[in-house]
C-alpha cells in the first residue's frame, strides 16, 4: 500500500523543505543563543530597571503561545512597523527570541554555577564586570550548558513545523502541499515524521556523547 | 598597648583627596563599623599603616579579621567609619574613588580561588593584559618571571587541576603581585593546604616580605611566621583591635588577658 515509487519522487521535494527548516532552526538558535545572553546578563547585573524589564519580558514570552507570537509577528506587528520582512526571516526571528526567554534560564544557571571566589578574585584583580563575564565566569559556565543548550535545539527543531502558519515552506508545509496536489498524503507525512525522527534522534545522540565528554572532564 | 593608633579625633580631615600627602600612613581607618543585620563583625576599627609595614592580623574566628581584609579589597563596604588607602577616600566614597583604590591593593584567597579554565600564566596575565590593558607579550614574559620567583618556572603552562594545593597558591601569589599592588592582603593563605605544603608557600612570602617594599596585611594562624615577619601584630576579638604591638612584646610580653588566654590555646598543641 505504500508507493514507493511516488515516496522516491517526491523525497527530493521535502529535502529540500528540510533545509528551511534546518535554516530556521539554526538561525533561531543563534538569535535565542545570542539574545538569551543579553537577557541573562540584564536579570542579574543590569541596573534595575533593566533587569525588572527583562524578567518581565521573559514572563510575557513564556506566557503566551509560539504560534499565537508568530501570527502576531507576520500579520500584525510589521504592518504597525511598517516593515515587510519575509515569512522565513520572521519566523526565525520568532523562534529565537521565543528560545532566547528558555536559553536566558539555562544560561542563569550556569553563572549561578560558578563559585563565589571566582568573582572576587576577579575583582580583587581589578577586572570589570563585562571583563568578569567574559574572560572568568562564561567560559566556566557554558561548557556545562552545552547539552542543555542542545536540548533546547532539538526542541526547537520540532516546533519548526508551526512556521507553516505563516507560509513558510518548511517540511510539514511542502508535505501538505505535495498531499494535496497529488491527493496521497502517506508517503510525504511518514518521510517527515521519519525526517524528525532521524534528525532528532542523531542530535540527540550527540547531545548524549557531548555529555559524557563533558562529566568525564569536570568530574 | 604602646603601639596602638592615635585616638580617633585626632584625625579626620588632614588629608587634600586624590594622593597620598607626605606622612600620611597609607591605610587610614576610623571607627570602622561592618554589619549584617543585626550582627555587628567589626565594631569601630582605628588603624594605621605605613607604606611598606608588614602587619599580621591574628584572633579567634568570627573576630572580623577577614573582614578587614576585604572591606579594603573593595570585596564588601563598610558600615560606619571611614576608610582611606593610598591618599583615596574608600569609605565614605563615591564609586570612581573605590575603584582607584582597588587599583592599588590586591589580594591572596584561602582557597586560591584560581581560575581552572586557565594556565597558570595565563591566570598571571590575564588581568594585566585585560584590566591594565599592558602588551601582552610584556605580561607573558613578566608573568613567566613571577612564576619562577615562586619556583613554578616549570608550570607555566600547568593548569590548576594539575598543580598541589602549595603550588595553587604560589600561583595566586604571582598573580596578585603581576598588577604592582601597593598593598598586598593575604586571608589565611595557608588554611587550606595539607601541613607538609604550608612550609613552601611561607617561604615565598618571607621573600615578598624582606625583598619587597609592598605593604602587606596578613591574616594567619602561623603563630611562629607572624613573629618572623611581622612589624606589627594586630589581636582581633569580637570585632575590635585589641592589642596591637610589635612582635617580641606581642607574643613574649602580652598584656592583654584575652591575648595570653588565645596564644597559650594557640601554642599549647
Amino acid at each position: 500500500m505504500i508507493d514507493f515509487a511516488f515516496a522516491r519522487e517526491v523525497l527530493p521535494l521535502l529535502l529540500s523543505a528540510l533545509k528551511v527548516s534546518v535554516a530556521a532552526t539554526a538561525g533561531g538558535m543563534v538569535v535565542a543563543l545570542l539574545l538569551g545572553l543579553v537577557v541573562a546578563l540584564a536579570r542579574r547585573s543590569g541596573p534595575r530597571w533593566l533587569a525588572l524589564s527583562a524578567s518581565g519580558w521573559v514572563e510575557f514570552v513564556r506566557s503566551t503561545p509560539l504560534l499565537i507570537q508568530l501570527y502576531f509577528a507576520f500579520y500584525v506587528l510589521q504592518d504597525a512597523l511598517g516593515i515587510q520582512l519575509s515569512a522565513l526571516l520572521t519566523g526565525t526571528l520568532v523562534l529565537g527570541i521565543h528560545y532566547a526567554s528558555y536559553v536566558a534560564e539555562i544560561y542563569r544557571s550556569g553563572i549561578e554555577g560558578v563559585a563565589k571566589g571566582q568573582w572576587e578574585a576577579a575583582r580583587a584583580l581589578d577586572l570589570s564586570p563585562w571583563q568578569t563575564y567574559r574572560h572568568v565566569i562564561l567560559p566556566q559556565a557554558i561548557p556545562p550548558l552545552l547539552p542543555a543548550l542542545g536540548n533546547r535545539l532539538i526542541a526547537m527543531f520540532k516546533e519548526t513545523p508551526l512556521l507553516s502558519a505563516i507560509t513558510v515552506v518548511e517540511l510539514l508545509q511542502q508535505a501538505k502541499l505535495i498531499g494535496s496536489e497529488r491527493f496521497r498524503y502517506l508517503e510525504p507525512l511518514t518521510l517527515v515524521g521519519l525526517l524528525f525522527l532521524v534528525l532528532s534522534l542523531t542530535a540527540g545522540a550527540g547531545v548524549r556523547w557531548l555529555e559524557r565528554r563533558l562529566e568525564a572532564r569536570y568530574a | 598597648m604602646p603601639d596602638s593608633p592615635p585616638p580617633p579625633q585626632a584625625s579626620s580631615s588632614e588629608v587634600p583627596s586624590g594622593g597620598l600627602s607626605a606622612g600620611e600612613p597609607l591605610v587610614v581607618l576610623r571607627g570602622v563599623e561592618k554589619r549584617y543585620g543585626e550582627l555587628e563583625i567589626l565594631r569601630g576599627i582605628d588603624l594605621e599603616v605605613r607604606a611598606g609595614e608588614k602587619i599580621v592580623i591574628v584572633g579567634p574566628s568570627g573576630s572580623g579579621k577577614s573582614t578587614i581584609l576585604r572591606l579594603l579589597m573593595t570585596l564588601e563596604e563598610a558600615s560606619g567609619g571611614t576608610m582611606r588607602v593610598g591618599g583615596e577616600a574608600l569609605y565614605p566614597a563615591e564609586p570612581a574613588q573605590v575603584r582607584r583604590v582597588r587599583s592599588q591593593v590586591g589580594m591572596v584567597f584561602q582557597h586560591f580561588n584560581l581560575f581552572p579554565h586557565l594556565s597558570a600564566l595565563e591566570n598571571v596575565t590575564l588581568a594585566p593584559i585585560q584590566a591594565r590593558a599592558e602588551d601582552p607579550a610584556a605580561a607573558r614574559a613578566r608573568g613567566a618571571e613571577l612564576l619562577a620567583q615562586v619556583g613554578l618556572g616549570d608550570k607555566l603552562e600547568a593548569y590548576p587541576a594539575q598543580l598541589s594545593g602549595g603550588q595553587k597558591q604560589r600561583v595566586a601569589i604571582a598573580r596578585a603581585l603581576a598588577l604592582g599592588p601597593r598593598v598586598l592582603l593575604l586571608d589565611e593563605v595557608t588554611s587550606a593546604l595539607d601541613p607538609e605544603l604550608v612550609s613552601e608557600v611561607l617561604e615565598v612570602l618571607r621573600t615578598i616580605a624582606r625583598e619587597t617594599e609592598i605593604t602587606m596585611l596578613l591574616v594567619t594562624h602561623e603563630m611562629g611566621f607572624a613573629q618572623e615577619i611581622a612589624d606589627r601584630v594586630l589581636f582581633f576579638d569580637q570585632g575590635r583591635i585589641l592589642a596591637s604591638a610589635p612582635p617580641q612584646e606581642f607574643f613574649q610580653n602580652p598584656s592583654e588577658p584575652r591575648v595570653k588566654q588565645f596564644l597559650e590555646a594557640v601554642l599549647s598543641h
